[in-house]
């Protein structure tokens, strides 16, 4: 029987690659195959550049011929719509930006180019990476491939569906609040996000500048590495891009389970699971250390004032002139254009956030409301700190909960924040957190995060990849 | 719970560059207004001696130099929504008060 190249991971498929098994172009057919079969019920595409993919694949073909391969040359891959490939529609999944067409390449996707990658097409998000469940999409919703009726997280959450669905071997996301962790979670795959600062952000559309990072969403912890070595490194175009890396110093590993994340609000589904993936750790010889985050309670309400703050700047550019939707009508000045423009292009949640950043930051209430939350900030950050001078990673749950039914909690804003209760504070502190699935209940995913110090990649990654080899996720 | 103002709504909206319209005040005061309660929680905290976190970035004063970089315009110049030659065109933006 002849393998489905679908489902294979980048190891494997680099094999067969590297073997002459199937070439590049046979390969990235499968995938295209396979989304014109199985994403109109998924859709986790916003927009599949089929031309440009079988471009990139002959092009691999002919590296790969030359003996010029790498691990990533010649893999089709799929990237969130809030990352510029040049010449290709990006749309952040808004209407503001429906027909808005990227006119340079993001850092990540220069990278990736270079290595001889395969682009697909781009995925349906949250708009603006606005939400955890992909239903803010300005198109439509994307569906868990575990089952269509529910959420496949977000807000990277059709990078997600695409990778969990094998429509991609891989795909890129962006993580501000849990972005990439919470939709791998839903889907039962791995999603990482690293450190802030290892990846370039340049070319990734702004939504919360002092927490956005961009990650990898993939079908193994190895896969995750690979891309992350890809895509990481200092750019001239990001400022606050560095190329620190910290030794992987591992002795005797030690496990910090925080008391706080095992308390009020969590399933019990997801909250069993996460104790086996305890157990797991400690059969495979690691100690395991009950560690307090004391200031966890208070990191969600912190990260809805950091992240509306910084998201009412950063979308003020979106103004409908230079590029993206544009009010034809003539007359009126140009505020009304702005106005225009902006009410119609932007969605309920986005313009939400929108308004409570500008509220923050506004006379009278800067103090109250954002300068507490920078200071909480610091105080969240230190939690950690002190957590890492005892303990190699912290373990707890990715989402309190399981994938939710579409629509279920798109009335209440709250209730859907809830979702990113553990995962906000990794982006606060700025550390690389990754989420690996652990089990499941009644054929939906569970995902175990474990989070890291600073800088320490390495040692995440090995750590992960130990659960992955010694866990049995049934 | 705390509700925000029809007025203090429109107030944020102008400053946002958004309009809302009459039948969605409600809502947006509403769903605005929960959200607002339930981030001044952090109310709760004595933060009289905590420090400010507003980025990470261990950088400092990133110098680079001064340079041109060749750049093909007409990528840019392709996604003005109205264009006349290499400028983009709009409505008038200085007009007397009155």
């Amino acid at each position: 029987m002849k393998t489905d190249l679908t489902k294979l991971t980048i190891t494997e498929a680099h094999e067969g690659l590297k073997k002459g098994e199937f070439t590049s172009v046979e390969l990235t057919r499968a995938f295209l195959d396979k989304i014109k079969e199985k994403d109109p019920e998924i859709k986790a595409y916003v927009t599949v550049s089929e031309e440009l993919a079988l471009k990139q694949a002959e092009k691999a073909d002919e590296m790969i011929k030359k003996g010029e391969i790498n691990v990533l040359t010649g893999i089709p891959c799929a990237i969130k719509d809030n990352i510029l490939i040049k010449g290709v529609r990006c749309t952040s999944s808004s209407k503001i930006l429906e027909n808005y067409i990227a006119s340079y390449n993001a850092t990540v996707i220069e990278k990736l180019e270079k290595l001889g990658a395969v682009f697909l097409g781009k995925t349906n998000m949250d708009e603006f990476a606005m939400g955890s469940s992909c239903e803010n999409s300005a198109f439509f919703p994307t569906r868990n491939p575990h089952d269509l009726e529910r959420v496949p997280g977000g807000s990277s959450g059709g990078s997600a569906a695409a990778v969990a669905a094998d429509l991609c071997v891989y795909a890129l996301g962006s993580d501000t609040g849990g972005s990439i962790r919470e939709p791998a979670s839903f889907c039962g795959i791995t999603g990482f996000k690293p450190t802030y600062g290892t990846v370039s952000r340049n070319g990734l559309m702004a939504y919360a500048s002092s927490l956005d990072q961009i990650g990898a969403l993939a079908k193994s912890v190895e896969d995750a590495r690979i891309v992350f070595e890809a895509i990481r490194g200092i750019d001239k175009m990001d400022s606050t891009s560095t190329n620190l890396k910290k030794e992987n110093d591992l002795n005797k590993l030690r496990i910090g389970v925080p008391k706080e994340y095992f308390a009020e609000g969590l399933d019990k589904e997801v909250e069993g699971a996460v104790k086996n993936a305890i157990e797991t750790f400690k059969k495979a010889g690691a100690e395991i250390v009950e560690i307090g985050l004391p200031h966890s309670e208070y990191a969600l309400a912190c990260y809805y004032i950091i992240a509306p703050a910084e998201a009412s700047a950063n979308l003020a550019r979106f103004d409908g002139l230079r590029y993206g939707k544009y009010s034809e009508e003539d007359g009126g000045e140009i505020i009304d254009t702005y106005l225009k423009n902006r009410t119609s292009g932007f969605g309920e949640e986005v313009k939400r956030r929108i308004m409570l950043g500008t509220y923050t930051l506004s006379s009278g209430y800067y103090d109250a409301y954002y300068k507490r939350a920078l200071k909480t900030r610091t105080l969240i950050k230190e939690d950690f700190e002190k957590a890492f001078e005892k303990v190699d990673v912290v373990l707890g749950p990715t989402s309190p909960c399981l994938p939710w039914k579409i629509g279920e909690k798109s009335e209440d804003p709250l209730s859907m924040y809830l979702a990113d209760i553990y995962t906000v504070s990794v982006n606060l502190a700025g550390l690389p957190g990754i989420s690996v699935p652990c089990g499941s209940f009644e054929g939906l995913p569970i995902g175990l995060q474990l989070i890291g110090a600073p800088f320490t990649e390495d040692k995440l990654l090995s750590i992960a990849s130990l659960f992955e080899k010694n866990h049995d996720n049934n | 719970m705390y509700m925000v103002s029809e007025e203090e709504i429109r107030r944020i909206a102008k400053l946002s560059y958004l309009e809302i319209k009459d039948g969605e005040v409600e809502t947006m005061r509403e769903k605005f207004s929960s959200v607002l309660e339930y981030v001044k929680k952090l109310q709760e905290l004595d933060l009289s001696s905590a420090s400010e976190t507003a980025n990470l970035s261990q950088a400092e004063n990133v110098f680079r130099e001064d340079i041109g970089i060749e750049k093909n315009s007409e990528d840019l110049l392709k996604a003005l929504s109205k264009r006349r030659d290499n400028y983009l065109e709009v409505k008038k933006i200085l007009y007397n008060e009155d």
